[in-house]
């Protein structure tokens, strides 16, 4: 790229949008590999969990969510080490805000439930995994995104209702694929 | 009558490096020499300029163990860089 090139009112346009473009291409699919490796932990625990509970007959099985944070952040670590030539980005803020927050909702509310006051938590959590989702496809202007997390949230929410005990926990095997699916996307929208 | 074309950013590498500020919070100097393709000097000329301008601004630090300079649009050279694009349009019409 040269300094003093005299450019055109079109060519710098042109150069404008072509730089904004491949910028934001860059960011978002620095973020699709997140959606893949949480989808991906989703999908492990609850069909682990289930399996477990299913042949033992103990819900205390379920206290092993607790380990998928750990393991999360301590993936989303070691694939964040080749990020740092990257730029920072609102969008891509805003996701992993909105994420987090989905996070600790979901971790203090499955605390209280286990420990404190019992509520339905699977219904609870996959709507708000649903919501999560569909906010992430408002922020990426993604409409497979929006109605993916409409149809989750809605959908495991009924399902929750009528499924019973470790049945429920295919609801997030099913969050976690179409979490997964949704850092695909992603990743090929923005390639 | 045509506005007149702010003469900072009517560079093609300085421009480049001003889109690429306009859609992020922050980019490293490594990030934009990638997404230029200039060399390190030239960048580095180009990013002063624009520093002297007032239109970004720039953060000396290290990540780990290796210096790391930042750079960030500042909210006069996101309203030049808006002034810009608005007089580019004109010139389409």
């Amino acid at each position: 790229m040269e300094q003093n090139k005299e450019m055109t009112a079109q060519e710098s346009l042109k150069l404008i949008s072509e730089t904004l473009n491949n910028s934001r291409r860059d960011i978002l699919s620095k973020s699709a590999k997140y959606y893949v490796l949480w989808g991906s932990l989703l999908t492990v625990f609850s069909l682990v969990i289930y399996l477990l509970w299913h042949s033992t007959g103990k819900a205390s099985w379920n206290l092993l969510w607790f380990a998928m944070p750990a393991f999360g952040y301590l993936f989303a670590w070691m694939l964040g080490k080749n990020d740092k030539a990257l730029p920072e980005s609102f969008v891509g803020s805003l996701t992993g805000k909105v994420w987090g927050i989905f996070g600790l909702f979901s971790i203090t509310l499955s605390a209280i439930a286990v420990f404190i006051v019992p509520m339905p938590i699977t219904f609870t959590i996959i709507i708000l995994l649903g919501i999560a989702e569909s906010i992430t496809g408002v922020i990426l202007k993604n409409w497979p995104i929006i109605v993916g997390g409409f149809l989750l949230g809605v959908g495991g929410a009924v399902a929750a209702i009528l499924l019973k005990s470790e049945a429920q926990l295919l609801l997030f095997t099913l969050g976690g694929v179409i979490l997964a699916a949704t850092g695909l996307v992603v990743k090929y929208q923005y390639k | 009558m045509f506005p007149k074309l702010d003469p900072i950013l009517h560079s093609e590498l300085r421009l480049a490096v001003m889109s690429l500020l306009a859609g992020v919070d922050s980019a490293d100097f490594t990030y934009l020499k990638k997404q230029t393709g200039a060399t390190s000097g030239n960048l580095s000329v180009q990013i002063d300029k624009l520093t002297t301008a007032g239109y970004i601004s720039v953060e000396k630090g290290f990540k780990g163990k290796m210096p790391c300079t930042t750079c960030m649009i500042t909210p006069a050279g996101l309203a030049a860089f808006n002034e810009y694009v608005e007089a580019l349009k004109a010139y389409l019409k």
